[in-house]
């Protein structure tokens, strides 16, 4: 799975990081890091990455096979 | 409420036949007024110009607030209150643009992101279950006086590395802070005494780390004499703004959103029995609360250039006010906007603010909020509103808050 942050929509209202801990942290903006990019989701990370996606006020955070 | 005076001019200016009213938004009012005031006013005017203080732009709706914060090349925050263009206090970053703000923000949001709230968590979560069980027994309390601004004052205290016994310096001068803030007259001196005793509280604690070689392991105020900007150590103006700001920002606000989530806990048995069985949806519950009941009633700003803006020609130093209380209740932004839905999905309410000025403190105050919840419901599952005169809030020209909430429950014999 990959996890795909629209660094436009994203608003920085910090709920993704907090989610998903192990997989996404905040830069020193308070944004999530990884604003515009696409990273793979390890599988033990699947869920968080599912609530992270699922909890983002923007609807900024994209989940692709 | 139909005190528009005129569709024309006011104070030598064309308003282009934009709506006039005059409205003094600072006197007390019944509980829950504000959000009733900027509904109407956001189904009535998207935006009028109040002829109040020097006259001031009012926007009302989630579009055109929303706007305000995300263009901050033409909204400055060098005023964030539309009736005081040129404040007496300088809160830095708060009213700091770019390109400085982010330099000051790098400097404390480590000291307010998750990591470091998490780190705190189990001394806050003492403090305030210390705090409830010392309620318990008494069967009823004040919840703004006794736990309301008492807890994230502690909190907060503890995050920055002050002993929380501090706390009895800084609840009083946070009420007589606010108490100006609104443009009330009488409250400007008492704001003005109250300011310079945290000056004073900071200048003395920063004189006693000065000397330091290495910064105090969890020690805000140290910390900040150890960091740079531009390669430079902060200014001891620099460091007074900051501090005061953290102290009034961080404090009023908690207090204000906790008396209102409490009172809506107190009035909602089915809420308080939906969170005991299922603590998962505290976070839920606590974005809720910031969505349904903003203490913020508007935010202001600066205008930095001539512009069209949602329909009005703003001239370079006018002032905005966008009612984020109203924005986040707008219909056409929210799916039942006028409902408080505790487990509402994908809630991107504008309670700490938007853009670059987001709150500092939202990682903290979220934490706060959740962990009264928790440890509330586990002391003192069942209670209630205990008032025999309807409560009041303070005026809305700053942050509402209610000015009391009796609150009684039964005590186990």
């Amino acid at each position: 799975m990959k996890l795909t942050v629209d660094g436009p929509s994203c608003m920085g209202h910090g709920r993704c990081y907090l989610m998903a801990p192990d997989l996404l942290t905040d830069d020193e903006e308070g944004y999530v890091t990884i604003r515009d990019q696409t990273i793979d989701v390890p599988d033990d990370q699947v869920e968080a990455a599912e609530d992270a996606a699922g909890t983002c006020p923007e609807q900024a955070i994209r989940l692709t096979p | 409420m139909s005190d528009t005076l005129s569709h024309s001019e006011t104070a030598g200016r064309d308003l282009g036949g934009c709506p006039v009213m005059h409205r003094d938004f600072a006197p007390a009012q019944a509980a829950g007024y504000h959000w009733e005031l900027a509904d109407e006013l956001r189904e009535t005017s998207p935006v009028f110009f109040n002829a109040f203080a020097q006259g001031y732009w009012v926007f009302t709706r989630h579009d055109a607030v929303r706007d305000i914060y995300k263009t901050p090349e033409l909204f400055s925050s060098e005023s964030i209150t539309p009736w005081q263009p040129d404040p007496i206090y300088r809160f830095v970053p708060t009213q700091i643009d770019a390109p400085d703000h982010i330099k000051y923000r790098r400097i404390v949001n480590p000291w307010f992101s998750p990591r470091a709230i998490d780190a705190a968590e189990p001394a806050m979560r003492a403090l305030c279950r210390r705090l409830v069980e010392e309620t318990a027994p008494a069967g009823g309390c004040d919840f703004v006086t006794g736990f309301a601004l008492r807890y994230p004052t502690e909190a907060f205290l503890s995050v920055a590395g002050i002993d929380p016994a501090d706390a009895d310096l800084f609840v009083p001068w946070v009420e007589d802070f606010f108490g100006g803030f609104s443009g009330d007259p009488a409250g400007l001196e008492p704001m003005a005494e109250a300011l310079e005793g945290i000056r004073e509280y900071w200048v003395a604690a920063l004189a006693e780390r000065r000397s330091d070689p290495v910064p105090r392991e969890g020690d805000l105020a140290s910390h900040l004499l150890h960091s740079t900007f531009d390669g430079r150590p902060l200014t001891d103006s620099e460091l007074l703004d900051m501090l005061t700001v953290l102290v009034l920002a961080g404090l009023d606000t908690t207090r204000g959103t906790m008396g209102y989530l409490f009172q809506h806990l107190a009035e909602h048995p089915e809420h308080r029995q939906r969170l005991i069985e299922e603590p998962e949806l505290i976070p839920s519950a606590v974005e809720e609360v910031l969505r349904f009941y903003t203490i913020i009633f508007g935010d202001g700003r600066k205008v930095a250039r001539d512009a069209e803006f949602h329909g009005v020609q703003l001239k370079q130093g006018d002032m905005v006010y966008g009612l984020v209380s109203g924005a986040n209740r707008d219909p056409r932004a929210y799916e039942r906007a006028g409902e408080f839905v505790i487990d509402r999905e994908r809630n991107n309410h504008m309670g700490f603010a938007n853009g670059p000025h987001r709150c500092l403190g939202m990682h903290l105050a979220r934490r706060e909020l959740q962990l009264a919840v928790e440890e509330w419901l586990r002391i003192i599952p069942d209670f209630q509103v205990a008032a025999a005169e309807p409560l009041e809030e303070r005026g809305g020209g700053a942050m509402m808050t209610l000015t009391r909430l009796p609150l009684a429950w039964e005590v186990p014999s």
